[in-house]
């Protein structure tokens, strides 16, 4: 049968988390941490052994090779047993170690979703700043190791804008604002090609939101074992987090009625299994506040989010500017926080705003400029790569490669097109 | 991972997420697929959120098996005693499936070590509906006989178009496989490692396990198939089951093992470094993983080694350069020749 006419395989590696599952469907089968726990502890015991006794050796390597988890199971494991490594293989939205990468895959495909490779088209995402060696060894591994019929590395942002793509109203222009786990990345799409000169990018992501509200609360003196407060403060962030319109006013509100606004995290120490529980104050609007005014957590970037979003849409070509402002996409899990897009709008409209009133008084009232439509949009539910996309006839096929080698995957094709 | 789980985990993730929230009304619709083309389908309504209804379709047949209405011989009664009162089986199927069970999820046994095995159990709905007649099969050879009205050999579907043998008898059950691969690495990586496979069966450790054999061309038992069944690319590999492989619990170890063969092969030599095998190990109670001296041939693992080796050699020019910028600032004594000699010294390390 031939595999086009069965759903493609689709998994998106993030920086935190992968989501896998089939085309077609409203939400993906899994979605996993991306992590690997490998058991290094048969290496290591080899190595001190004595040489002659390379058979024990080679069984040893044999089955560190297998014993390998990924996802929930792997953080679990670390848990109870030193002997596993956990290894993240992806950093800041790049994969940089193969070797773990090679072997994700592989127990998401054998193990999570059970499909034979030779059996589906494979479509991957990939950061829009990824570099062409990356989009090469991607593509060795699927079409070498796993032998796919064919393969599509799609830019994540551009899906983004693709999951609000419908029949009847085809609009592939918009900026994407991708907030994930390791990487902010701004994206404006004209008519589905990238415009690559104006990609944006921000060193503040979803870890360093986890990371402030862990600081906020080892500052302020919480009851949190070490060992357990990065966890904690992530689970704080996806729980209780939220964006509020104006910081002061907000520290005002928590003072006034703390019983309301002040919650209680519980968690298990995992070393004794004893219980512990602190309180959660003032991080939960000044997480995702970082996005907003970044100088309270780091000195080294200090350019707040929508005043990004503004530059890069200013730096776009004159005549899609309006078609960008009006079509502002929100993608990634650190968007999520409650009224997110409501600030963003504000704050952009504000700044859009203030120019058009600039440009006017300077014209001296002759000229009146339309005033522009800023729009920020988040699909709640992604609709997960429909089928028929299409991205289809834009896959590298396993016979090209044969023919071409990896260089096929070198060139993505929404970055071709206009400019 | 080393086997093949039997049951589906995204059914059964499905299935554990109903039961915690079974008040809760959610609109659920999923398709998946698995290896050997077996198709899933889950619907839950928003009128009625305590009925699942799952569909499966199974990999097309080719003509010598046998199959009734649709489903393997055996199948509706197999549903039936695994099941119980929770499924119904809903005649004719879901257009496009070879069939459709109706769940009734508030009829599950309280008890939560019960239901969580009856859950795993409708999981591994596939290997209850495609194990079903060998199955049967081997429970007849658990009690020495040979069930009536059975030709010479059986043949049961297990990739789509394509088939595996049983050559049933009262003391031992033959089991061929014609093994095929689409592509030609992995037909030259799967005979080499079939036939390791059958090597390894002579260690000490395997002593248990159910003969195994490997030969290039279709063994004599078979005579009377049609060429067109038997046309395999990286030989025919042959267990012999004996009646003490399928007593007790064993059972459904040996249907579920056997069933998933091809799948098994194909999976190691696609990602492990190397072969284990317990899978001719259905001797569960001893049941060790016992690591097979192979030849390294996983595709995985040469990708693996080669990675591995280009790093060294960019760390090798790495090391090279921050040297020659040293070199600069302080000529001093050494001459020119030797700090080429010295470069090339670290490059082939």
């Amino acid at each position: 049968m031939d595999p086009t006419s069965r759903p493609a395989v689709v998994i998106d590696n993030g920086t935190g988390y992968t989501k896998m599952g089939f085309a077609g469907n409203v939400e993906p089968c899994f979605i996993q941490p991306t992590v690997v726990a490998v058991n290094e502890s048969f290496l290591n015991q080899s190595r001190t052994s004595s040489k002659s006794n390379w058979s024990a050796q080679y069984s040893a390597g044999v089955m560190a090779d297998l014993d390998f988890f990924i996802g929930d199971e792997a953080l679990t494991k670390s848990r109870s047993s030193n002997a596993y490594n956990l290894t993240y293989p992806i950093r800041n939205g790049q994969v940089y170690n193969w070797d773990a990468m090679e072997r994700y895959w592989q127990q998401c495909i054998f193990n999570y979703l059970r499909c034979d490779p030779e059996d589906h088209y494979f479509l991957l995402t990939e950061s829009p700043l990824t570099a062409p060696e990356n989009r090469e060894y991607t593509g060795e591994i699927m079409f070498e190791t796993f032998n796919v019929p064919g393969l599509y590395i799609a830019v994540n942002s551009v899906l983004a804008l693709a999951a609000g793509y419908t029949t009847s109203k085809c609009e592939m222009t918009g900026v994407v604002v991708d907030v994930g786990d390791g990487a902010t990345h701004i994206v404006p799409v004209a008519d589905g090609y990238v415009i690559g000169s104006s990609i944006k990018s921000i060193p503040i992501a979803g870890k360093d939101v986890t990371l402030f509200i862990q600081q906020l609360m080892r500052e302020r003196g919480e009851k949190i074992p070490p060992e357990d407060s990065f966890e904690a403060a992530r689970k704080v962030k996806e729980m209780y987090c939220y964006t509020c319109s104006d910081v002061v006013k907000e520290f005002n509100k928590h003072d006034k009625e703390p019983g309301k606004y002040i919650k209680h995290w519980r968690g298990i120490r995992p070393k004794t299994g004893a219980p512990y529980s602190c309180d959660i104050g003032y991080e939960r609007f000044l997480g995702p506040e970082v996005f907003f005014s970044p100088e309270i957590y780091s000195s080294d970037f200090t350019t707040p989010l929508p005043v990004v979003i503004d530059k890069c849409i200013q730096s776009a070509p004159i005549d899609t500017r309006r078609a960008l402002y009006k079509n502002i996409v929100l993608s990634g899990g650190s968007t999520m926080f409650k009224d997110f897009h409501r600030r963003l709008q504000r704050d952009l409209k504000k700044i859009v705003d203030a120019r058009v009133l600039a440009s006017d008084t300077r014209l001296g009232g002759e000229v009146k400029a339309h005033p522009v439509e800023v729009n920020v949009v988040s699909h709640p539910i992604q609709r997960f790569a429909s089928p028929n996309l299409p991205y289809m006839q834009a896959c590298h096929t396993k016979a090209e490669y044969e023919e071409y080698g990896a260089s096929i995957c070198r060139t993505n094709p929404v970055f071709k097109g206009m400019y | 991972m080393i086997l093949l789980q039997s049951h589906s985990r995204f059914l059964l993730q499905t299935l554990l997420n109903r039961i915690q929230n079974l008040e809760k009304c959610i609109e659920l619709d999923h398709h998946w697929v698995e290896f050997d083309d077996v198709r899933y389908h889950v619907q839950v309504s928003m009128k009625n959120p305590h009925i699942l209804l799952l569909s499966l379709s199974l990999p097309t047949p080719p003509l010598e098996t046998v199959f009734v209405g649709g489903l393997p011989f055996g199948a509706i009664e197999a549903i039936k005693a695994a099941y119980g009162v929770i499924v119904q089986i809903l005649d004719p199927p879901r257009d496009g499936f070879n069939l459709t069970l109706k769940l009734n999820l508030s009829k599950l046994p309280q008890d939560e070590d019960q239901r969580h095995t009856l859950l795993v159990k409708i999981a591994s709905v596939r290997e209850v509906v495609l194990g079903a007649p060998l199955r049967v099969i081997l429970k007849h050879l658990a009690s020495r006989t040979v069930a009536p009205d059975i030709d010479q050999f059986v043949a049961l579907v297990h990739r789509p178009n394509e088939s595996f043998f049983l050559i049933p008898q009262a003391e031992k059950v033959t089991v061929v496989f014609p093994m095929r691969f689409k592509d030609s690495i992995d037909t030259v990586l799967a005979t080499s490692f079939l036939q390791e496979f059958m090597e390894s069966r002579r260690s000490a450790g395997l002593s248990n396990a159910p003969p195994c054999l490997w030969s290039q061309t279709p063994p004599l038992e078979l005579k009377g198939v049609t060429d067109d069944a038997l046309s395999a690319n990286a030989g025919f590999v042959t267990f012999v089951i004996l009646p003490r492989h399928v007593e007790g619990r064993k059972l459904d170890r040996t249907v579920w093992n056997l069933s998933t063969f091809h799948a098994y092969v194909n999976y190691h030599v696609k990602s492990t470094l190397s072969i284990t095998a317990p899978f001719v190990c259905p001797d569960f109670v001893c049941y060790r993983e016992v690591a097979v001296e192979i030849i390294v041939c996983s595709e995985g693992f040469m990708h693996s080694r080669m990675r591995r080796r280009v790093e060294s050699l960019i760390q090798a020019l790495n090391c090279a350069k921050p040297d020659q910028e040293k070199t600069k600032k302080t000529p001093q004594t050494r001459s020119f020749k030797r700090l080429v000699c010295d470069v090339n010294a670290k490059v082939d390390i």
